[in-house]
């Protein structure tokens, strides 16, 4: 088993052309990406070009991101909304991507009904089943109505449709100060996207501090002052049966402005340390547990 | 006073809020109209119209009508080899088609647009699995859809008589590895179709997840691929037609004398259960089932 493989990086990491970051990830031995609908659209070949670049790369999509503000919504707002997703959606199956990311909507126009919510991502659901695309419903720690992922996970329970899962992010749960405990009331089968992060600072109190921080200051797993608690999420997350993908969502400014080698290498080193020092996936079985020889 | 026993339990009773009522037609696309026309003709399907502006042609046999679409657009769209067959859709009756077109896309049906021409109906339809469509047709009791888009073929008998009073009886719909449950909840969430548990099972070919239309007047069948068929990445399809009849044996008679090759092997082979139709130009295969007048 690759050391590297359960691991990917975010497209949105790094600086540069969708090109130069599937290489980047390439050489420093990844296996799968996050793709953002940005770099198809903004590819100087267009989506297609895109969509070749991607097939050429090798790299399996880890899922593609990311729908916002969906879900809550009436009348035309909805309406407009559910166009938006169907071309996120298109694109999606289009790099073979079988999970879509959605974020809880921040949006002050959507309703707070967690029924209303749950109806119109079931619909969300169904838009994307026939496609063979799961849809990740994912609490930003500055939703309006959904910021935790026990709520999420409410809601996908009220939706109760196979393709419609929770996508969970380390920063979100860190930066609403969500209890880790409730990780053991999901159900492993219906997490359909972790992804992590760490950033620099113990407290985000405000949504303002939580948008700033996520958008320009985040870090890679083991380079935050929340390691522990990171590892204590994936461990929890092993110990229930979670056995998907972890995506690195490293918004960071300062990665902007490094080569892309120098940001793969730093993806590589956290994936490393959760391979090697929090999973111990690598480690021998005990002496004890072997077969003694004839 | 409440004489009802079922309401002391809130025993639900089967929704059908798109009005299913049967199956209008199924619709092959081709690009070898004439070779699927034998195919048809040989199990006793009849060419009974064509469409006024595009190359489409109906057979019928009995109640059941099924179209051909040898559109050439339309037959490079459908996905097939070589333009060989393929189910590109199933036009389900309904109470109101428009309102259940309404209603499927509420609950996140994709829509098709329509390439109705002048004076043509516009039926309304959705996307289904792959690259097929799901039609919504209301006028099928006083007057039919092909009183306005098609054109008899004169001297040809409008309502040619079943073999052994087949009917459709399903659809047998092939889907990606790990589906069922998608596919399951797709048609119950906006077709209103019920889960047939797995130790009730019609035919010979007892495989994958079945479904019953709301109306009860058809099944639906899903099949994933064999686990040993690793990496089976075929795009999912409506794959054969289900044909009910009281009498199998007498149906597999007629339809051999018609030139119609049956699959005989050790495990798969005509019985009273049912039969299934050697694979012809591709993939199409037709089969049959037992049917009693209850038992679908």
């Amino acid at each position: 088993m690759n050391l590297l493989d359960g691991f990917g990086m975010d497209t949105i990491t790094m600086a540069g052309s969708l090109d130069a970051k599937l290489s980047a990830m390439k050489q420093a031995g990844f296996s799968q990406v996050m793709l953002m609908a940005r770099d198809l659209v903004g590819h100087p070949g267009g989506v297609p070009e895109a969509v070749k670049v991607i097939q050429a790369s090798g790299l399996r999509p880890t899922g593609f991101q990311v729908l916002r503000d969906f879900e809550g919504l009436s009348g035309h707002l909805h309406s407009y909304k559910v166009d938006i997703a169907k071309s996120m959606l298109e694109m999606c199956a289009a790099t073979g991507s079988k999970v879509l990311l959605a974020c809880s909507s921040s949006s002050r126009h959507a309703t707070d009904d967690l029924d209303h919510i749950a109806r119109d991502l079931k619909k969300l659901a169904m838009l994307a089943l026939p496609l063979g695309i799961k849809v990740a419903y994912e609490g930003l720690s500055w939703g309006r109505t959904v910021n935790e992922f026990t709520t999420s996970w409410d809601v996908v329970c009220r939706a109760d449709c196979p393709n419609l899962g929770i996508g969970l992010d380390s920063f979100h749960i860190f930066a609403a100060n969500t209890s880790l405990d409730a990780i053991e009331d999901l159900d492993p089968e219906k997490i359909f996207l972790v992804q992590l992060s760490d950033f620099m600072w113990n407290e985000t109190p405000t949504f303002e501090e939580r948008m700033t921080t996520a958008r320009t200051f985040r870090v890679f797993p083991g380079e935050g002052v929340h390691s522990e608690d990171l590892a204590d999420l994936v461990m929890r997350l092993d110990r229930i049966g979670y056995r998907g993908d972890y995506s690195f969502e490293v918004f960071n400014d300062d990665y902007q402005q490094l080569p892309l080698n120098t940001v793969a290498e730093r993806a590589k080193k956290s994936a490393t340390w959760l391979h090697n020092d929090v999973l111990h996936r690598s480690a021998p079985l005990p002496s004890w547990t072997r077969p003694h020889k004839a | 006073m409440n004489t009802n026993p079922l309401h002391r339990e809130a025993v639900p009773e089967t929704p059908n809020r798109l009005g299913v009522e049967g199956i209008e037609f199924i619709e092959y696309t081709t690009s070898h109209p004439q070779a699927l026309g034998q195919v048809l003709e040989n199990m006793g399907f009849r060419p009974v119209a064509r469409h006024r502006s595009r190359e489409v042609t109906l057979y019928r046999q009995g109640g059941m009508n099924l179209v051909v679409n040898a559109n050439p657009e339309d037959a490079r769209m459908s996905g097939a080899a070589d333009g060989e067959p393929v189910i590109s859709a199933v036009a389900f009756r309904v109470h109101d088609a428009l309102k259940a077109h309404t209603r499927c896309i509420e609950l996140g049906a994709w829509t098709v647009p329509s390439h109705a021409q002048a004076m043509e109906l516009h039926i309304p339809a959705i996307h289904g699995p792959g690259s097929t469509r799901f039609y919504f047709v209301d006028r099928w009791k006083e007057f039919s859809i092909y009183d306005i888009d098609f054109k008899p073929i004169p001297t040809v008998d409008q309502h040619p008589k079943s073999i052994a009073d087949m009917s459709y009886f399903g659809v047998v719909q092939y889907i990606g590895v790990g589906r069922s449950a998608d596919w399951l909840a797709y048609f119950e969430n906006i077709f209103d179709f019920t889960f047939i548990s797995d130790d009730q099972r019609f035919g010979i070919l007892p495989k994958g997840k079945l479904m019953k239309s709301p109306c009860g007047q058809f099944l639906w069948q899903l099949i994933e691929p064999e686990p040993w068929m690793d990496g089976d990445e075929s795009p999912e399809s409506l794959q054969r037609i289900g044909l009910g009849v009281a009498d199998v044996g007498a149906a597999v008679k007629v339809l051999k004398a018609q030139g119609v090759e049956f699959v005989e092997s050790s495990q798969l082979h005509p019985e009273d259960r049912g039969a299934l139709t050697r694979g012809m130009l591709g993939s199409v295969s037709f089969e049959l089932v037992h049917q009693t007048k209850s038992s679908a």
